[in-house]
């Protein structure tokens, strides 16, 4: 062999094992939980992984996330691992260290880049990428926005055969994942509460406590309101945004919830105008701002970089951090360090090597542990005081065979809650809470967004069409069920198919064809199957409910993610089988009165609530209307079958026996589904409930909209006064369905007449004279 | 020689605009060259809120902001400025080509900060097929004021003036297939094709003389926003700009606004507004010289 030729390449090195050590001994910081996976009964850790689970799918990571409305499963696309990852006091400290210096070092980088850019014109970090750099955002540089730019920082590390500590990525623009962090510790800790018996554990509270703390005093304002600007629900990271907005205690918004106006920032609500002094930025920098930055951005402000530089608001992270993470910024940070801090860079990159074989930790598989490779993400904040600290946790993702650990949070994937071990007891109580201005008393209502409040609106109309919808195939199936059909059953159908027909469950031709045949039944499973009436209802259910989730608590959450699924379940099974259809039916009316009972029992009576209600009784109004008069659509003498279908879809057949006993007759079943102030199916009372619902939000009882509601009242009851005086109450009966379908349409217009009052102003804006699409004659 | 600018932008909306921001480059910008004596811009109607600052680029940008419903937007320039940019260097005494483009590279004092307009930026991308007709003008060895010079010339030859055939939107691959655009155009394929070669160019918006000099042709690109190129010779010439659509040097027959790294950064007029409907649009540019 020539002397120069290269030695043999060693044997690969063995991959670090968080738990045991070399000589298969489990490492101190985690005999605390090895003592606890040894102390559980057989399919223990099975049974917390059910219950992990189950708990995450009802708190609706798994209603939320994108990939499973793509797909349509139910898997949770996040899941929670029952073994945690454990950290020792000694070895976080050195990282937490480690995290805080990048944090400190990297923010400088950024106050240079955009400031005086020496570290350019020295050469310490190359001019050419950062100027090519989508990222590099010049309206932030000049006019300058006040710093700091960086006040949060999330970095990926993972530790190699060496049992080092590398970090393969920074995350400066939006350090995502601190919310799900304490999701997965709020989960375990009530799940599995034992386990932290067994280990002394560091609070994640107080890290959180100091964020809200440094939000606040970021602001000018004293008492200043904290906005989360997040992309909406379409994006990956809406359920991370709802989850931070409830541990920071701000207000989750959309960029079209928001307008810059005399270089502030203010929210739309019901009320007008509300200054916002502090956002939390949950979006790429160069889409906040569609005048300066990326013109083609749908979630930006126009104008919110002026309200910035004016200080009128503080963005955090400011536009433009994002750019620390560009590879030629990691690659000098070293260098950086050197000339900087005067340090040296306590936790490495990956430096030249391309990838190293990351260290594996136990994870629970379906049947046992097993060793599994993983990536740490942890967090540094900026205090009020300026210092950075780091979150005394974290998020441990486990990585699929060939998964980069630099890349972002996956769609789906298995997550870690990370246990940092206390070293004394003063670090398991964490620091005395930090004092905080006191709070002005503020009444929700008014600060309901417009968006959120058209989001309910139309939630509460949806689940009411729902529900109509199920009544009637619930009183279709009651009478196919029957066998032989008499003509009065006939007839009941033909009516209830209309009705159908009417709400768009079945087709017209459906409608008119005998009842009898096949094409009924046959039509209402088709309503059942993906895509078709049903189902598409629980999309827009669910749309809506997932851009509103913020307004529901968890237990409310997690109740009507529980009947929401348990009612789809029952639709896609009714869809390939009929005799699953009454049990759908029944599901669906469960949901909706899930979420009656949940709106009337937890949710404070603001404006939140009341837009929802409003738009249920809206809806109810305007269907109950519209079947009223296609059942009561019957000549003189056959008005029985048209009473008995409106007690039955107004679900008052047992109030009218209890009543009246006696036979039907037209004046009391006509009083009771539609005058009846006491009847909470009644057409008068969803008015009467109208009247008080607009009355609360105009805040004056005379409100127009509120008249117009007034009047479609007095009218129905006029509808009964004109029944009961008449010598024939039937004739006047069956003449009732032209002046019903009046009340129907002039529902559906004070329905826009509130759309147009309440909602409308949020309209889409436009560019003009920008790049490529300038109409400015050139020469 | 000194010029009266004024520069009229007009739009009127079918439907009422509720709100609408604003940002203008649209004030000459004070250099050795140019002496900025007056401009004044005025918005009709009244902007609730105006800022004036110095953009990234050194440009002045001015910001409005108008809050109160409006069916018509008015923003006028008017400016007398004062124009003598100094001769260019004799060709043959600048640096080769590759010199220059080096020098970017390498960075240093100087020449780090021209990188910026080296690299590609969305308008005006290192485009390859720009680069290969560039390139021609650029023989190994080359003094970069003679390739530069000789491009500018073939590209008024080359190219066909012709208003109307292209937009904004019009990506350089195209001109260079269809051979013809207007100044923008050849802007941005000069500068695309320049930064293939690794050489800093940028993208200067202004405008020509309306009315030729005695006896001179009248000029391509006058009543309207004009564009053209301004490229760094090195640290002893530094930067001169080109009108490829003339086949000029700049001297004192343009005014300049503002410099970027193409149109997107220095669009005269650009904005948001909420409302507004189907709108028309009318600009009037007049650059006239003022005697005495």
């Amino acid at each position: 062999m020539p002397p120069d030729s290269p030695a043999p390449a060693p044997p690969a090195p063995a991959i670090w094992d968080e738990m045991v050590d070399g000589q298969g001994r489990v490492r101190p910081a985690w005999r605390g939980v090895a003592a606890l996976l040894a102390s559980l009964p057989e399919g223990g850790l099975a049974a917390r992984a059910v219950r992990l689970d189950r708990a995450l799918a009802e708190d609706g990571v798994a209603a939320l996330l994108p990939s499973e409305r793509a797909s349509g499963t139910v898997e949770p696309p996040w899941r929670c691992d029952p073994v945690p990852l454990v950290l020792g006091a000694a070895e976080f400290a050195r990282l937490a260290a480690g995290v805080a210096q990048r944090a400190r070092l990297i923010a400088a980088v950024l106050e240079d880049l955009y400031g005086a850019q020496r570290l350019l014109a020295r050469g310490l970090i190359a001019p050419g990428p950062v100027f090519a750099d989508p990222a590099f955002l010049r309206p932030c540089r000049a006019p300058p926005l006040p710093g700091p730019h960086l006040t949060m920082l999330a970095c990926d590390l993972v530790r190699g055969p060496d049992g080092a500590w590398r970090v393969v990525a920074d995350r400066p623009g939006v350090p995502e994942g601190a919310g799900l962090a304490r999701e997965n510790r709020r989960l375990l800790a009530s799940l599995a509460p034992e386990a932290f018996r067994f280990a002394r554990v560091r609070e994640l509270r107080p890290f959180f406590e100091a964020w809200a703390d440094a939000l606040q005093r970021a602001a000018v304002a004293a008492n200043p309101r904290i906005a989360l600007l997040t992309a909406g629900t379409a994006h990956e990271a809406w359920f991370e945004h709802v989850l931070l907005a409830r541990d920071l205690g701000c207000v989750l918004v959309e960029g079209a919830d928001l307008t810059a106006r005399d270089g502030r920032v203010f929210l739309k609500t019901l009320k007008g105008l509300m200054p916002i002094d502090v956002i939390l930025r949950g979006v790429e920098g160069r889409l906040v701002d569609p005048l300066e930055l990326a013109p083609d951005s749908l979630i930006g402000v126009a104008g919110l970089l002026d309200a910035a530089r004016s200080g009128g608001v503080r963005i955090l992270n400011a536009p433009g951090t994002d750019l620390a993470a560009a590879p030629a910024i990691a690659a000098a940070l070293p260098k950086l360090a050197e000339h900087l801090l005067g340090e040296a860079l306590a936790l490495p990159g990956l430096g030249s090597a391309a990838a190293i074989a990351p260290s594996v930790t136990p994870t629970f598989d379906g049947t046992g542990l097993v060793p599994r490779p993983f990536a740490l993400r942890l967090f540094a904040l900026r205090d009020a005081g300026g210092a950075w600290r780091v979150m005394p946790g974290g998020l441990a993702r486990v990585l699929e065979a060939g998964a980069d650990p630099a890349r972002g949070l996956a769609e789906r994937g298995v997550a870690k809650d990370v246990w940092v071990l206390a070293e004394d007891e003063a670090d398991l109580i964490g620091p005395p809470a930090l004092a905080a201005p006191p709070l002005a008393i503020r009444r929700a209502s008014a600060e309901l967004p417009s968006r959120v409040a058209d989001d309910l609106y139309w939630l509460g109309r949806y689940v009411e069409r729902l529900e109509n919808a199920a009544r009637l195939i619930r009183a279709v199936l009651i009478r196919l069920g029957r066998g032989s059909l008499l003509p009065r059953d006939l007839a009941e159908l033909r009516a209830l198919a209309a009705c159908l027909a009417e709400a768009g469950v079945i087709a017209a031709e459906v409608a008119a064809a005998p009842p009898d045949g096949a094409l009924l039944p046959r039509a209402l499973l088709a309503a059942c199957r993906p895509h078709h009436a049903l189902p598409d209802l629980f999309e827009r259910i669910g749309r809506l409910a997932r851009a509103v989730r913020d307004r529901f608590t968890a237990d409310m959450w997690a109740t009507l993610a529980h009947l929401s699924g348990e009612a789809r379940g029952a639709l896609d099974r009714a869809g390939r089988d009929a005799e699953m259809l009454a049990e759908a039916t029944a599901a669906a009316l469960r949901f909706s009165a899930g979420l009656a009972g949940i709106a009337a029992e937890n949710m404070v009576r603001g404006g939140g609530w009341m837009f929802l209600d409003l738009g249920r009784r809206i809806e109810r109004a305007a269907n109950t209307a519209r079947d009223l008069a296609r059942v009561l659509d019957l000549p003189p003498a056959r008005i029985d079958s048209g009473l008995v279908l409106a007690l039955e879809l107004c679900d008052s057949v047992i109030t009218y026996r209890s009543r009246y006993l006696a036979a039907l007759q037209p004046a009391p079943v006509l009083d009771l589904v539609l005058a009846d102030p006491t009847n909470p199916r009644a057409i008068a009372f969803q008015f009467a409930q109208i009247v008080e619902r607009l009355s609360e939000v105009q805040g004056l009882p005379e409100g127009d909209l509120a008249q117009a509601s007034r009047g479609l009242r007095a009218e129905v009851e006029a509808m009964v006064e004109r029944v009961a005086a008449s010598a024939e109450p039937a004739v006047e009966a069956v003449l009732l369905p032209k002046a019903l379908r009046g009340i129907a349409e002039r529902t559906g217009a004070l329905s826009d007449a509130i759309a147009r009052r309440y909602f409308s102003h949020v309209p889409a804006s436009r560019r003009v004279g920008f790049g490529a699409e300038s109409e400015e004659p050139m020469g | 020689m000194r010029y009266r600018v004024v520069h009229r932008t007009a739009y009127t909306y079918g439907e009422a605009v509720d709100l609408a921001a604003h940002l203008l480059h649209l004030t000459p910008r004070p250099l050795p060259g140019q002496t900025v004596l007056a401009a004044t811009i005025t918005a009709e109607p009244e902007p609730a809120r105006s800022v004036t600052a110095e953009d990234h680029f050194g440009n002045v940008a001015t910001w409005l902001f108008h809050t109160e419903p409006h069916a018509d937007f008015v923003v006028t320039l008017e400016a007398e400025v004062e124009v003598a940019f100094p001769a260019p260097p004799e060709p043959g005494s600048t640096l080769p080509w590759e010199a220059v483009r080096d020098l970017v590279a390498a960075g240093g004092p100087e020449a780090w900060a021209q990188a910026e307009f080296a690299v590609a930026s969305p308008m005006a991308p290192r485009d390859g097929q720009a680069g290969r007709y560039v390139r021609d003008s650029f023989p190994p060895g080359r003094p970069i004021l003679a390739g530069l010079l000789e491009l500018t010339a073939r590209i008024r030859r080359d190219f066909a003036f012709r208003p109307g055939t292209t937009t904004l939107a019009t990506p350089i691959a195209q001109v260079m297939q269809t051979r013809a655009g207007v100044c923008q155009d050849f802007a941005h394929l000069m500068i695309g094709g320049l930064r293939a070669l690794g050489l800093p160019a940028r993208y200067v918006s202004g405008y020509i003389r309306t009315r030729p000099k005695p006896g001179a042709e009248r000029r391509r690109g006058a009543d309207q926003s004009h564009a053209w190129v301004g490229v760094w010779l090195g640290p002893d010439h530094g930067w001169v700009d080109l009108d490829p659509t003339n086949d000029l040097v700049v001297r004192d027959e343009h005014v300049v606004l503002a410099w970027g790294r193409d149109y997107a950064d220095v669009s005269p007029v650009r904005g948001i507004i909420l409302g507004g409907g189907r709108h028309s649009l009318a600009v009037s540019v007049d650059l006239e010289p003022v005697t005495g």
